[in-house]
């Protein structure tokens, strides 16, 4: 959950999706500003955290990385359970990839907190020539389910601090300060179907 | 995603037969009315349900599994029988004295509301005892109930009529209670964590623990014979004892033992039992003033290849001498190298003495150049009583069949393979995987390095050798440091077809592997480090998953190539336990628990604290302090850890070692 303390938020997030497409990738970008090629496989979780300064207030977010084969999938509860945002990751070059993100979207909608922020992430962009997965068929997707959507990529960089940034911005905020006692959550993310897909 | 099929079990015939016998009064489940409290009623019980805490018959627990209802909660209970001598039980056996009341203590399952319960594995062999395994919401599980006498369907159905049963969609013996969501759902959600429930003290969520415990007492007011120590009960009514609480006794119990030890080893006193530092200045004094029975002695072991005895120390009790003579804070020796290793084989090359190979191993570890020769003795792959000439022709007779069951994939075709998904899904698993599989160590890097090719080969050929099981993310760990040290294809193969004869079950699709042996590792916290417990236990993380990586890869991840290497070879030698790695977590969290627990870390920041302390562990005080719990838990310990618990050989030989379900396809 977000957590705030005055302008301070602390936020969960998790990254899901296949094996492969790039969740230990975009997170070790986002948080390291590297790119591994031979980023070695996720056993269990990782845990990472990285701090975000918007203009109204400073975002923590905590950041699980999962295991992407479906044989662990019984233990991704355990991440998500209490998020307050997700990335749902699929590599661009493979179909299959982008089935398996709409499963963690229908898990999420079913499982997760109601007023979790969702991201669809199209990883790997940089590899057009061997893409399979659509910019129209995936943001389609995306509008359908409430979800923004960004391609990215780990290995350029492109869209990956502008993902956790967006998210960043949609997570539920405190009131302003004339209300300080309230902290009345609003539940419903700001502008969420308006989906600012600044794709590549 | 698996569906699962709500309500629908008919297509079961286990599952349809005991419909029906629900409809008749059946014997087993009998309702028994309590006489002193009128809303609490026994709705089920059954005679000769056992804990199998060891493969040894003398070390089975027999007792009784009661559901009991308590206004409108139900609760689950298994107490084992009060040992009587000389009693011979239904299946014939003479009841044993083995078992101690500790040991019944804690296997005892004290009521569990049904509604903490996650999921009932059943196994019907066709051959052998049926039993279940239960495990809670917590993620934790029980030990499994063998039914001597049959019954697990009337069990099952009983439970129906009282909770909300389906079965799960990816194993048909699996089924979940108290799971009401959305069916598509359902099979997702099956390790909703970490809520926790303390499987041996824990206190019943719902209603409350006095009245359960009226229930027992009353169970004893009416003779019934069943019932467990009396310690049990005091321990779980409503002014707890800390004086009757089993576990604390003996983890005192084990620290004396312990700080006898420390005073010997003072160099290499760890902070590890730094708590009990008053204990033992206490032994200490004593010592000087008078010649106690806990002096303590200097022995050599006449068969022990390091013949210094100096640091060696035993009491004068003659049962612990040899425990002690173990000695923990004995520096590391020497890896084994080859003139020593000559030493051990005679002519024909059998290994002669191969206790004190094991052990020689597991106090110094091998270099590295023999590596690809032992560890095939300590995989099983070789038997230490071969010759020469039986290893060498063993040798071409794996050559060819690992050339036979690679062919079963090499022959298949382009157009063959557009037919075959799973093959193709198996494919690009491990292709994702090997190419991100230690490829920092030189035997692995570059681009186009053949080994990695090697790498694919062996684990698509495992899978196809283990259709079952296949491929699951980890094996590349397990296969990488075999390969690097027997740079040979068919050897690797045929050695890692060994280790997971051992790991497999470590990739269960259900993770029962993984479960049992969390499962273990809180039972030994709970016995060697009770604060410690304690601790996780307030802070909702009794499950241990942040141990998962360690356990699941054999701490793979943990430590640098070379220091892997050398962990395993002392895991593998089974030497003082066969779940030493279990000892290895406990001596690793404990060093860490002065941190852990004074920063308060809750799950989250304990999985990440675990985590990063890859690379950060000293191999070697690590062994010794597990070595040290290892001896000082000793039956104790051993009974912690339940039967067919990884790498232990599953209990159900039976049954297909892996279920069968496809898991590649979400
Ligand atoms: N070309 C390209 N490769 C990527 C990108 N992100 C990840 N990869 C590669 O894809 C493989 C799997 O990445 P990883 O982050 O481990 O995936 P995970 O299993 O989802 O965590 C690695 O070899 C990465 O180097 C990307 O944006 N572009
Ligand atoms: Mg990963």
């Amino acid at each position: 959950m977000a957590t705030i303390g005055n302008n301070n938020i602390n936020a969960k997030l998790v990254l899901l999706g296949d094996m492969g497409a790039g969740k230990s990738s975009l997170v070790l970008r986002f948080v390291k500003g590297q790119f591994l090629e031979f980023q070695e496989s996720t056993i269990g979780a990782a845990f990472f955290s990285q701090t975000l300064a918007l203009n109204d207030a400073t975002v923590k977010f905590e950041i699980w990385d999962t295991a992407g084969q479906e044989r662990y999938h019984s233990l991704a509860p355990m991440y998500y359970r209490g998020a307050a945002a997700a990335i749902i990751v699929y590599d661009i070059t493979s179909k299959d990839s982008f089935e398996k993100a709409k499963k963690w979207v229908l898990e999420l909608q079913k499982q997760g907190n109601p007023s979790m922020v969702t991201a669809l992430a199209g990883n790997k962009a940089d590899l057009e020539d061997k893409r399979k997965v659509t910019l129209e068929e995936a943001r389609a997707y995306a509008d359908e389910n409430g979800l923004f959507f960004m391609e990215t990529s780990a290995k350029t960089a492109v869209n990956v601090n502008d993902i956790f940034y967006e998210i960043a911005r949609r997570l539920p905020r405190a009131q302003p300060a004339q209300n300080p006692a309230g902290m009345v959550l609003s539940n419903t993310p700001a502008e969420q179907s308006k989906a600012s897909a600044c794709c590549s | 995603m698996q569906e699962t099929d709500l309500h629908d079990l008919s297509d079961d015939p286990d599952y349809t037969a005991l419909q029906h016998q629900d409809s008749m009064s059946n014997s087993s489940s009998k309702s028994v009315r309590m006489c002193d409290s009128s809303k609490s009623e026994i709705v089920y019980s059954k005679e000769n349900v056992a804990v199998h805490p060891s493969q040894y018959a003398s070390e089975r627990i027999s007792g009784r599994l009661c559901i009991i209802k308590q206004g409108s909660s139900f609760f689950l209970t298994w107490i084992p029988y009060k040992a009587m001598p000389n009693l011979v039980d239904s299946t014939g056996r003479k009841s044993n004295s083995n078992v101690s009341d500790n040991d019944r203590n804690l296997y005892t399952i004290r009521p569990v509301p049904l509604s903490d319960i996650h999921s009932i594995r059943r196994h019907i062999p066709a051959l052998g005892w049926q039993y279940i395994i239960i495990v809670l919401s917590s993620g934790l599980a029980f030990a499994p109930l063998y039914f001597y006498n049959g019954g697990v369907r009337e069990f099952l159905a009983t439970l129906k009529q009282h909770v909300f049963v389906v079965r799960s969609a990816d194993d048909p013996n699996v089924f979940l209670l108290n799971d009401f969501q959305d069916p598509l759902q359902k099979s997702l959600s099956s390790l909703e964590l970490p809520r926790v429930l303390s499987v041996a003290n824990g206190t019943p969520k719902q209603g409350s623990p006095n009245e359960v415990s009226s229930i027992y007492d009353s169970m004893r007011i009416d003779g019934i014979t069943a019932s467990g120590t009396s310690s049990a009960f005091e321990y779980r009514g409503r002014h707890r004892r800390k004086t009757h609480d089993p576990t604390h006794d003996l983890s005192i119990h084990v620290m004396e033992k312990f700080s006898l030890v420390t005073k010997f080893a003072r160099e290499a006193t760890t902070q590890l039992f730094g708590e009990f530092h008053e204990i033992h200045e206490l032994l200490h004094d004593r010592k000087q003033k008078d010649s106690s029975p806990l002096d303590a002695v200097v022995v050599s072991q006449p068969n022990d290849t390091q013949s210094k005895a100096d640091n060696i120390v035993a009491t004068s009790d003659s049962t612990e001498l040899d425990k002690l003579s173990l000695v923990w804070g004995k520096p590391r020796q020497p890896p084994l190298n080859h003139e020593e290793w000559e030493t051990f084989l005679d002519s024909e090359g059998r290994v002669m003495n191969s206790k004190a190979l094991i052990k020689r191993i597991f106090y110094g570890g091998l270099e590295h150049e023999l590596r690809k020769e032992v560890w095939k003795f300590l995989l099983g792959y070789y038997e230490y009583e071969s010759t020469y000439a039986e290893r060498e022709y063993l040798e071409s007779v794996m050559k060819l069949d690992y050339e036979t069951i690679k062919s079963q994939w090499k022959s298949i075709s382009e157009v063959q393979a557009k037919r075959f998904t799973k093959f193709r899904e198996r494919k690009s698993l491990i292709d994702k995987d090997v190419v991100r599989t230690d490829r920092s160590v030189p035997y692995f890097e570059g681009d186009d390095n053949p080994n990695v090719i090697v790498l694919r080969d062996i684990l698509l050929t495992y899978s196809f050798y283990n259709f079952d099981l296949g491929y699951c993310q980890g094996m590349s760990d397990l296969l990488s440091p075999i390969l690097f040290v027997m740079r040979d294809e068919y050897e690797a193969f045929w050695s890692f077809v060994a280790l997971m004869e051992r790991l497999g079950p470590n990739f269960n699709r259900d993770q029962s592997g993984m479960h049992s042996q969390l499962f273990a590792l809180s039972k030994l916290v709970e016995l060697l480090d009770h604060s410690l417990h304690n601790y996780f236990r307030q802070a909702d993380c009794l499950n241990y998953f942040f141990c998962f990586r360690w356990i699941l890869i054999q701490f793979k991840r943990e430590f640098e190539y070379e220091k892997t290497m050398h962990l395993w070879e002392v895991l593998w030698t089974h030497h003082l336990s066969e779940h030493f790695h279990l000892y290895i977590c406990i001596a690793i969290l404990k060093s860490h628990k002065k941190k852990i627990m004074e920063e308060q870390m809750d799950f989250d920041t304990l999985l990440k604290f675990i985590n990063g302390l890859s690379n950060q562990i000293d191999l070697d005080s690590v062994i010794r302090d597990a070595e040290a719990l290892c001896v000082c838990a000793g039956g104790n310990g051993a009974a912690c850890i339940p039967p067919g618990t990884p790498p232990s050989c599953p209990v159900d030989l039976d049954a297909g070692l892996y279920d069968q379900q496809d898991d590649e396809i979400l």
